[in-house]
């Protein structure tokens, strides 16, 4: 087994003085792809946005090594160059502030060097095409009038150009239609290898007929409640969170 | 220079005589509640000359029809590239002597000298710009005018006039700079534009000084019939700032929009005061303003509306927005109203906001660095008032100027 890329120990993590993470383990090695499942409020998203160092989650308890280094010493900034990507639930939209500005402005600070407009522009027009973006995309500002499905293709568009390390989709998954999911699919898909591990963070286990996890962790009430191979995904289809206490079925409810 | 016609003098003779009949401004009047007069050099003593300091000035690189260069707001002549016939671009005081039958039926028709600041720049103004262009001419490039600041003389004046004729159309940039003096130089401008039916302009004010100028500045703008106007407003420079840019819908079918950039750092103040006045049935209007606040800087917007009896049809909207970057930076904003007609269709808005921690957060996850995700945020912000900019170069000037604000 490779060495984790990300490694989890007894993590605490309060919102708003409120303890909702009470000692998550989990490890990842790299290379690998782990789902996280369980119900709403079970604190999937609270890790997602602590491990990204989120101000207004705070970490009261536990470890996170990432690659070698402490991730919780880091800044916001800091982790994203150590090869740490969050795929939102919610991406912002912050007007005025261009789709390939952005994209270049970021792409140049993980790299620490500038990519010249040529090298930019063949890279974004290569990953636009994987993620199904058409050329007026450009154009526009950074999430600003998306629909749900280009927000999280967006995130994805991201993901693809930044080439992190390590990545968590928090629930790219929701509000998408089966083609956004396959398109969404696909790109996760192109880039999974050795030098890619992954969290991804799912209610249900639609995504993982598109992108198989090695391993699933199910968490319930703010800890890591169990963890298992794919099959654990199956077992959850069949029976929802019902024997972990909460009545919410793992499959979605028909749109 | 020969001297100014008799009907001139006439004219800065009543401006002068009105000085001193006309009571003193005192701060405690209404519409000079946020920005004392005397911080302006409208009221109490009269500043004092220093010494000049020398500083390139040049304005920024692109092609234009015609440029003048006003030291102090001393006259001096334009330099000019090829123009259309008929098309004018001359000194003010020049054009009062060689343009009689043009300048003499408008200047002070927008901007006049009853009350004390109108007064004080009438009475005063030494050069200033005139800008001609005849029927159904379309003169491609900008032209230009920098009026700058030594620190030489302690009171500097502009002055300019534009006549846009009938279908004609041209872009016309007032700018203003100097280098950080010492003294406190105060400086009067006002901008008269005219429209005529079908007429298309672009006036752009490049607010730029350095510290210790204090500027009042008054832009006013006449649409006739069917006719385009839109003013630019860029405050970055200068101590004190106060301008008042009008846009008045004089003909049915016109369209007058009024932006306004600004960003105040350090102790500057700036006040805007933008009135849209719909004096004729079916005109649009739509004045946007926003501007960022660093330090302990101050900014003040007051916008108005004026839809008197008589403009049914008027399609009238202002918005103001500002970002506070910092605690100590206040922002007020007051958007204002004045209907008195009814069936029309207006709109109003202000408001005051910082940087959202959730889009700093997005930017800094994806690698961004607080300080450069606050520069994207805030050119971000300003980038609806900077993508109506429709000159390249000046607005890549002023993403430039508004980065150097920010670091």
């Amino acid at each position: 087994m490779a060495d984790p890329i990300l490694q989890i120990k007894g993590l605490e993590v309060a919102v708003e003085g409120r303890t909702i993470l009470k000692g998550v383990d989990l490890e990842v090695p790299q290379g690998e792809i782990h789902a996280l499942m369980g119900p709403n409020g079970s604190g999937k998203s609270t890790l997602a946005y602590a491990l990204a160092g989120h101000p207004r989650y705070e970490v009261t308890g536990g470890s996170v090594v990432f690659d070698g280094k402490d991730l919780l010493d880091m800044d916001i900034d800091e982790r994203a160059k150590a090869g740490f990507f969050l795929a939102m639930q919610y991406p912002v939209e912050v007007p005025g502030v261009s789709v390939l500005n952005f994209l270049r402005t970021s792409l140049n600070s993980i790299r620490g060097d500038e990519l010249s407009p040529r090298e930019f522009m063949k890279l974004f027009q290569e990953k636009s095409k994987l993620l199904e973006f058409d050329a007026s995309f450009t154009d526009r500002y950074l999430n600003e009038g998306f629909s749900g499905g280009e927000k999280k293709r967006h995130e994805i568009l991201q993901m693809a150009m930044l080439e992190p390390r390590f990545a968590v989709l928090d629930e790219t998954d929701s509000g998408l239609d089966v083609d956004a999911l396959k398109v969404v699919s696909r790109g996760v898909n192109s880039l999974r290898g050795p030098n890619l591990g992954s969290l991804i963070i799912t209610h249900y286990t639609r995504i993982l007929q598109y992108i198989t996890p090695d391993v699933v962790h199910v968490m319930f009430e703010g800890r890591i409640a169990r963890t298992g191979g794919p099959e654990l995904a199956d077992e959850l289809e069949a029976g929802g969170y019902a024997q972990y206490g909460s009545p919410e079925p793992a499959v979605a409810p028909s749109a | 220079m020969a001297s100014a016609p008799a009907w001139a003098a006439e004219l800065r003779h009543t401006a002068t005589a009105n000085l001193d009949r006309l009571p003193v401004l005192t701060g405690e009047e209404e519409e000079w509640r946020f920005t004392a007069p005397t911080d302006l050099g409208l009221a109490g003593a009269a500043p004092i000359d220093g010494t000049a300091v020398s500083a390139d000035l040049a304005a920024a690189a692109g092609p234009r029809s015609g440029t003048l260069a006003l030291a102090d707001g001393m006259p001096s002549a334009p330099v000019l590239g090829e123009l259309p016939p008929g098309v004018i671009v001359a000194e003010l005081g020049q054009a009062l002597i060689d343009h009689e039958d043009l300048v003499r039926s408008r200047l002070y028709g927008l901007i006049g000298f009853d009350d004390r600041p109108g007064a004080l720049n009438a009475a005063h103004w030494t050069g200033g710009t005139f800008v001609y262009v005849p029927r159904g001419v379309e003169l491609m490039l900008p032209t230009e005018t920098l009026v700058s600041a030594t620190g030489g003389h302690g009171r500097v004046f502009g002055r300019t006039l534009v006549i846009v004729e009938d279908g004609a159309k041209a872009t016309v940039i007032d700018r203003y700079r100097s280098a950080d003096l010492a003294g406190p130089v105060t400086a009067s401008t006002a901008t008269e534009i005219f429209v005529a039916d079908g007429g298309e302009l672009e006036h752009l004010s490049l607010i730029e000084w350095g510290a210790g100028v204090r500027h009042h500045a008054r832009v006013t703008a006449s649409a006739g019939k069917d006719a385009r106007v839109r003013s630019v407003v860029v405050t970055l420079g200068g101590d004190v700032v106060r301008v008042e840019a009008t846009h008045i819908a004089a003909g049915p079918g016109s369209d007058s929009r009024a932006l306004g950039l600004f960003f105040a750092d350090d102790h500057q103040h700036f006040e805007h005061r933008v009135i849209a006045r719909h004096e004729a049935p079916q005109a649009y209007s739509n004045l946007l303003y926003k501007g960022a606040l660093k330090d302990q800087a101050h900014t003040v917007f007051f916008g108005n509306l004026v839809v008197p009896p008589g403009a049914p049809g008027t399609d009238a909207y202002q918005t103001n927005r500002n970002l506070v970057l910092n605690e100590g930076a206040r922002a007020d904003t007051i958007p204002f109203l004045e209907i008195e007609t009814a069936e029309v269709k207006c709109s109003h808005a202000g408001a005051v906001g910082r940087v959202d921690d959730e889009h700093l957060f997005y930017l800094r996850s994806r690698g961004v660095d607080e300080e450069t995700a606050k520069r994207l945020i805030v050119l971000g912000f300003l980038q609806e008032v900077l993508e109506h900019v429709q000159l390249a170069e000046v607005r890549r000037e002023l993403e430039d100027a508004v980065a150097r604000k920010l670091a």
